[in-house]
């Protein structure tokens, strides 16, 4: 099987040089808070990267499972920064316009920033909501417990560095 | 002490009693507070290509000459990410390509850490003792990581100081650096309500009779979807969940209005009664 040798120097270029270095210990699954619930551990998307064995690596559930806790990082003995290389992937799934429910939250979390340049969590809530509607139990459910708290806004006023944020995306972005 | 206030984006709705309590706080300590002008999210843990996450972060940073405080851990590990990865030459000169500036030494804190500078041991402004209040300080993640920060990445401990200098009694348990899963919890809801479950029950197995926070996220997930957790498991958990803001405000004497204590959903009042009973003693 020959590897796809684009998406390993994509991941790289993303996540670091020194992924290369990596030498399969494990550090990183054995810290992740939500290992038990993956299908192919930190340390295999690690492998996959490197082996170019692209689909693979995207199919994972593990893609979208990272908390973003940096204990990996915090542990890696070679200085490799795991949750970036997950951001990677999610990065390159994303701009591939592959679509999944976790995609679709970080997705509306992004345009939110680049629309208004802040985030209004009722309105991003409401927005999921569409995407998922399976997430409607818990959302009136939080909605329900929030909303007497006074803790329910919906903000659509813009920052004025709107169009300043949008070229961070599109500039620190490019592919 | 003057400082520009980054209040973060859920400081106008979720996290309404952080910035209450953040400002009260200040400003019975004489610090002075001023809104970072035009602020924008700092992407929190939902923007995965690092370089773009950089770069929203170090908008921020160059809105003002002064350190940057803020109360949410997320925006604190951001900004003090961009700042450690904007020593990276490439990085830097990207970042500052599409910025109107630049900023030099920019110095990112969090208002736990201000506020363990300007409260003494046994400072006359604590009128309020907490006396023997079993009080667990929960820690998350993002607080102390990236590491290179104001305490361990592994095994913080500056909050069980600022809890007896407050006069209330640290609680120490298994999981209070484990992550609370919020930032996965709306697409799998189930998975992160079972990780919060764990850090409640093994808090409350520990004797706290509160947790404290550092972290908006960490907070909703443990204050606003306890009861749930509580119609799940058909249990009674009861703790209630204070900001760290809260805690110091409450020993500070102010008032409940004050430090937003009536937005919190596990009400912490019976445990402030229980103070001012203790106190009154």
């Amino acid at each position: 099987m020959k590897g796809d040798a684009k998406f390993t120097n994509e991941v790289l270029r993303l996540a670091g040089l020194e992924v290369r270095t990596c030498i399969q210990c494990g550090t990183c699954s054995a810290a992740c808070p939500t290992a038990h619930l993956m299908d192919n551990s930190i340390r295999r998307l690690v492998k996959f990267s490197l082996e170019g064995r692209k689909e693979e690596a995207l199919a994972s559930s593990s893609v979208w499972l990272c908390t973003s806790c940096l204990l990996c990082t915090v542990r890696c003995p070679r200085g490799i920064r795991p949750k970036v290389l997950v951001g990677a992937l999610r990065d390159i799934f994303e701009r591939e316009g592959r679509k999944d429910k976790d995609q679709a939250y970080e997705d509306l979390f992004m345009r939110q920033i680049m629309d208004l340049g802040r985030i209004s969590e009722a309105l991003l809530s409401a927005e999921y909501l569409l995407a998922d509607p399976a997430s409607a139990v818990q959302t009136m459910e939080m909605g329900l417990e929030l909303l007497p708290k006074g803790k329910i806004t919906v903000q659509k006023d813009r920052i004025k560095g709107t169009d300043e944020v949008k070229s961070i995306f599109a500039e620190l972005g490019k592919g | 002490m003057r400082l520009a206030y980054y209040p973060g984006c859920v400081s106008r709705s979720t996290g309404k009693e952080m910035d209450r309590s953040t400002r009260a706080v200040c400003v019975a300590l004489g610090i002075e507070l001023e809104e970072l002008p035009d602020w924008s999210c700092c992407g929190a843990t939902h923007v995965p290509n690092e370089l773009v996450s950089t770069g929203l972060a170090a908008r921020n940073i160059i809105q003002t000459e002064l350190p940057i405080m803020t109360p949410c851990s997320i925006c604190y590990s951001n900004l003090r990410n961009a700042v450690q990865r904007m020593e990276v030459p490439e990085v830097r000169s990207k970042v500052d390509a599409v910025l109107t500036k630049s900023h030099e030494r920019a110095r990112i804190r969090h208002v736990l850490d201000v506020i363990l500078e300007v409260l003494q041991k046994d400072d006359d402004r604590l009128v309020v003792p907490l006396k023997d209040l079993k009080t667990a300080p929960y820690y998350g993640c993002l607080l102390t990581r990236p590491k290179g920060g104001i305490d361990s990445p592994e095994f913080p401990t500056i909050m069980e100081g600022l809890v007896k200098t407050l006069k209330a009694e640290p609680v120490d348990f298994g999981l209070k650096a484990f992550c609370c899963a919020g930032p996965i919890f709306m697409p799998q809801e189930e998975a992160a309500a079972d990780i919060i479950y764990s850090i409640l029950k093994d808090a409350k197995k520990a004797g706290a009779e509160v947790l404290v926070t550092v972290c908006p996220l960490c907070h909703l997930m443990l204050d606003a979807k306890q009861k749930s957790l509580e119609r799940r498991h058909g249990e009674q958990i009861g703790i209630p969940v204070l900001y760290v803001t809260q805690l110091v405000g409450i020993a500070l004497g102010l008032g409940p209005e004050e430090l937003g204590l009536n937005m919190n959903s596990v009400s912490p009042m019976p445990v402030v009664e229980k103070v001012y009973e203790r106190v009154a003693k």
